[in-house]
């Protein structure tokens, strides 16, 4: 009987290509992206799975706002007064310079971590020991693929490496390469003991946070957290003096770290959960349309198989050996989508790190927890899609059927209305979400930040002393415009400090950013001086410090009026200071967070970036350039630069990455719609042949035709219109609502979202109609 | 085998009811060969789909070997069928998607027939209707005349003790519809009862007795010499 079905199936399939075509196809897609988005939201739901992971804290510093870095005074008292617990400082760099046998590299995620790091994460050690291999000064541990990268073949344990021109480190150990989900990525772990003595200071002064700073705790087994937690105010008052009511240390689970966007200093800036619960939503919604297609496609064809059906219940099947069949070659479809999907999934996995920014490797594929989900996709694929059209067909009476009445008692055709209702609602709300972050990408990035950003490159200024040398030559490049040095771009997250203004009644440390920057700085951003005078160039020896503020700092002294905050005190870092100007606000930091205070202030010795306007035409020809001039002034050093507007995307990595999937998987959604529609349309116009024939006959002209076929769709457009828009406005404006700084939903969003709707419902069923509106009706009447 | 008392059937729309079977008795003894005629609506193809259990009556009683089935579930009479009863169609209900020989296997897997057995068994059917030579050919690459043996063939290899045929000869040219009614009557004469709707004269003068019916009544009965 099974060989029965399974023949059947097979020769069905043939007969019927185009609409197996369909349902293939639309399945395969919807396999593939539910598999794939899987493995995406997996990778970030299981960020820095660690084995100790549930036992592992991060120790962090909330005054005035959440900071991920504390003071590297912690963790030496922390390791004293809780002997029970394993503490390691982490230094984070994002980049470092490395030499090998006079050969330099730039290496990404260089970290510097003491002895106690190994114990809190567990590496996988390839050779050295955990225990020993960060313990003494000038050791280095690489990852596997920097080992291999430096040294081939050869052992690299022993060799001795140079960091940043500064240290000689010798290789004491060699670890796999970390997933990419890790807070701390990490591919050299050089140690604490090495830079020692040039953080000693750092070591006294619990208020001196540098950016990177991270300090771990792990719990020993079954110990609660609270035990700690209820210890710590005591702890921070007797070493430091700190006032539980103004400062905490909150003990943050490793496992919330990806997930907490109050803090995000990370190194990998913190994401939303529920952006990828909504993305596993698109997953499913995309493998529901698929559903819907197989549904829809089946119960259309089951009136052209009422005949079969009727012949088989006549020679003795019974309901359940029909549904058996028919479930058959659904698994037979959905086996051969399944096979078809996991190759394509593997193919696109394996370009997930320019797709995604994430490498997820395509061997995750055969873990079994994958498989299983594997497995589990496609019993709920056959079940949802075959299980209704099983039933329905099943249920033709044998007189019925063969007397080609079965027609009239597939009720299907109202279910396949709400059905395509439902397509066209997921689209829609697909469409809305993506035009909608596709609107609030271009705000992050491109508007409303208060500065000039285009055709703008950063790079470092190695050493202060050759910094006019390197502006003399700068200015003379005919392909520069213009020329600031200063210690950051606007988009560059600069020093804050402590700032009070005793006359407006600030007495107590506030926090401002501090931008030191040249008197060309305004000029070439634009920032807009609103009352007063930009920054101007200044001696050293001055007495009177001015600084240029911006807004929300002399709103915080409760001045509304520019003008009048010229003149007036504050005092910074104990400095007293006049402000001469006051700026606009700018965007400095990412949007999620509402902007700071800033002052603006001119400090030679501290200008550590150059920033140069290059002329339109030759930036190519300029930058090398640039770097022939900059590499001969700073031989030991490599030239780097970096676009301001790729550094201001840079802070939007994650929104990008979650953008870039969500049109992509709206897309495959919208596509297996139409793979749908067209199915649906092609039926529609086989099973309306005679109609049409005889309405040509009686004089119909095409687009009266045309208009028959169309109406119906206009229709269910517009009740899925009435569903998805109010859904996609409450789920999309919840969205928004994660940011600080957002865009508003206006109708022109919804307007375009059901115009999209029609066009794609218009290419889609164009063909269909209109083969069916040409056709001679001498051919389409003799046919019946 | 077969009785049915005052059997009725009504058909209904919103506005009209139409009375198809009315209060019809009808008697078929084992062996028999019985056709059926009358005019297009008289109620033929209602009576042969009560009787082959396709169908329920709306009133009345219908015994099938001494059992009232009448009231039957479908899996009852699913069941019933499969054991008992054979059909042939006049548009031959071949399934266009298997052979000649799975078309004809397909009642013994519903009965559950082990797979060499069934073999056997549809080879010696298609044999007897001289079809064996396209027993791999799919029903379209037949003539009308070959698709109704195979019909029949399918009809009879469970050896079901009725066979219930609607309009056997009705989609054949008269070659092809002697032929069929000339395995017909072997049949019968080889012990299955033969119930028969037809139109034809010619066709009727195969069968034992010849019941004619008007607007769902019986209006006369021949018996044939």
């Amino acid at each position: 009987m099974f060989r029965n079905y399974i023949l059947i199936a097979f020769r069905n399939i043939r007969r019927n290509w185009s609409y197996t075509f369909l349902n293939i196809l639309g399945l395969t897609l919807g396999i593939a992206s539910c598999l794939i988005l899987f493995l995406v939201v997996r990778n970030e739901l299981t960020f820095d799975n660690y084995k100790k992971a549930d036992r592992i804290y991060r120790v962090t510093w909330n005054a005035i706002d959440f900071n991920s870095n504390i003071s590297l005074a912690v963790a030496p008292k922390m390791r004293a007064e809780f002997p029970e617990l394993q503490v390691s400082q982490v230094m984070y760099n994002r980049e470092a310079m490395v030499k090998i046998h006079n050969q330099r590299f730039k290496e990404k995620d260089f970290v510097i971590a003491d002895e106690y790091l190994p114990q809190i994460f567990d590496f996988q050690w390839i050779s050295g020991d955990p225990k020993t291999a960060l313990k003494e000064p000038n050791a280095i541990v690489l990852t596997e693929s920097i080992a291999k990268k430096y040294y081939g073949n050869t052992d690299p344990m022993g060799q001795v490496i140079n960091v940043e021109n500064q240290f000689d480190a010798k290789v004491t150990g060699v670890i796999k390469d970390l997933p990419s989900n890790r807070s701390v990525p990490i591919q050299l772990l050089l140690s604490f003991e090495t830079i020692r003595n040039q953080v000693k200071e750092n070591l006294n002064n619990i208020y001196d946070i540098g950016g990177g700073f991270f300090t771990f705790m792990l719990l020993p087994e079954n110990y609660p957290i609270k035990n700690v937690q209820a210890r710590i105010p005591g702890f921070m008052h007797k070493n430091w003096n700190l006032n539980p009511k103004e400062v905490r240390f909150p003990l943050q689970p490793l496992k919330d770290v990806h997930f907490d966007q109050r803090y995000i200093n990370n190194v990998v800036t913190p994401t939303s959960r529920d952006t990828y619960y909504a993305l596993f939503g698109v997953a499913l919604l995309i493998i529901i349309t698929a559903c819907i297609n197989f549904v829809n496609l089946a119960t259309a064809q089951a009136i052209k198989r009422a005949k079969e059906v009727g012949v088989r219940k006549v020679l003795g099947a019974n309901r359940k050996q029909l549904i058996g069949q028919f479930l058959g070659e659904t698994t037979v479809l959905v086996l051969i989508s399944l096979v078809l999907g996991i190759v394509l999934a593997s193919v696109f996995l394996s370009g997930s790190e320019v797709w995604f920014n994430t490498k997820l490797d395509p061997s995750q594929l055969t873990q079994p927890v994958v498989m299983a989900y594997i497995a589990g996709i496609a019993i709920t694929v056959i079940l949802i899609a075959g299980l209704y059209p099983a039933f329905v067909q099943s249920a033709f009476q044998p007189v019925d059927s063969l007397k080609d009445k079965g027609a009239q008692f597939v009720k299907g055709f109202t279910l396949r209305k709400g059905l395509v209702i439902t397509q066209f609602a997921i689209s829609q709300v697909l469409i809305v979400g993506t035009i909608i972050v596709a609107n609030q990408m271009d705000f992050f990035e491109n508007q409303d930040l208060g500065f000039n950003k285009d055709a703008i490159v950063s790079f470092n200024i190695p050493n202060q002393a050759k910094m006019d040398v390197l502006h003399q030559q700068l200015v003379n490049n005919p392909g520069v415009e213009q020329v600031t040095f200063s210690n950051g771009a606007p988009s560059y997250n600069n020093n804050a400090s402590g700032f009070t203004a005793p006359d407006f009644g600030i007495t107590k440390d506030d926090v401002t950013e501090v931008r030191f920057v040249d008197e060309n700085y305004f000029d070439l951003f634009g920032l807009k001086v609103l009352a007063g005078q930009k920054v101007t160039a200044r001696a050293q020896k001055d007495t009177i410090i001015t600084v240029a503020v911006n807004e929300t700092l002399i709103h915080k002294l409760g001045i509304t009026d520019p003008a009048k905050a010229i003149g007036k005190h504050i005092i910074i870092n104990g400095t007293n200071v006049t402000i001469s100007g006051v700026v606009q606000d700018f965007q400095s930091e990412s949007k999620h967070k509402l902007r700071r205070s800033c002052v603006l202030g001119y400090n030679k010795p501290r200008f550590f970036m150059a920033d140069v306007k290059l002329r339109a035409g030759s930036i190519t020809k300029t930058i090398d350039q640039i770097n022939k001039s900059w590499s001969a002034l700073f031989p030991d050093n490599l030239f780097e630069y970096k676009f301001l507007d790729d550094h201001i995307a840079s802070f939007y990595i994650q929104e990008q990455k979650e953008y870039t999937a969500f049109k992509f998987f709206s897309c495959i959604a919208i596509i297996i719609g139409c793979l749908g529609l067209y199915g649906l349309i092609m039926f529609a116009a086989a099973q309306r042949t005679k109609e049409v024939g005889i309405r040509k006959v009686l004089g119909a002209p095409l687009i009266s035709i045309i208009g028959m076929f169309s109406k119906e769709f206009v229709v269910l457009i517009l009740i899925a219109f009435a569903v998805a828009a109010p859904l996609g406005y409450w789920v999309m404006n919840n969205w928004l609502n994660n940011y600080a700084y957002h865009i508003s939903i206006g109708p022109g969003i919804f307007v375009v979202a059901i115009a999209v709707s029609f066009a794609i419902a218009a290419i889609t069923i164009a063909y269909q109609t209109l083969k069916a509106a040409r056709v001679n009706p001498v051919k389409s009447l003799r046919s019946e | 085998m077969i009785k049915i008392t005052d059997l009725e059937k009504f058909y209904r729309t919103e506005e009209v009811e139409t009375i198809a079977l009315n209060k019809l008795s009808i008697d078929v003894k084992k062996g028999e060969f019985v056709a059926i005629m009358g005019p297009s609506g008289c109620g033929k193809s209602t009576l042969l789909n009560i009787l082959g259990m396709l169908d329920d009556p709306d009133g009345g009683s219908y015994m099938f070997n001494s059992v009232e089935v009448a009231h039957f579930n479908e899996r009852k009479r699913a069941d019933l069928r499969k054991h008992n009863i054979g059909f042939v169609f006049q548009s031959f209900n071949l399934i266009d998607e298997l052979t000649v020989f799975e078309n004809v296997e397909l009642p013994l897997i519903y009965t559950g027939v082990p797979s060499s057995e069934r073999v056997k068994r549809v080879e010696e059917v298609l044999d007897k209707m001289q079809i064996m030579h396209r027993r791999n050919h799919y029903p379209q690459q037949l003539s009308g005349g070959q698709q109704q043996r195979v019909a029949i063939a399918r009809a009879v290899v469970n050896k079901p003790k009725l066979i219930l045929a609607d309009e056997p000869t009705g989609n054949l040219d008269s070659s092809n519809g002697n032929d069929v009614m000339e395995l017909l009557t072997d049949l019968n004469e080889h012990g299955t009862t033969i119930i028969m709707v037809t139109h034809s004269e010619h066709d009727a003068r195969y069968s034992h007795r010849i019941i004619r019916l008007l607007d769902g009544q019986t209006v006369m009965e021949n018996i044939m010499i």
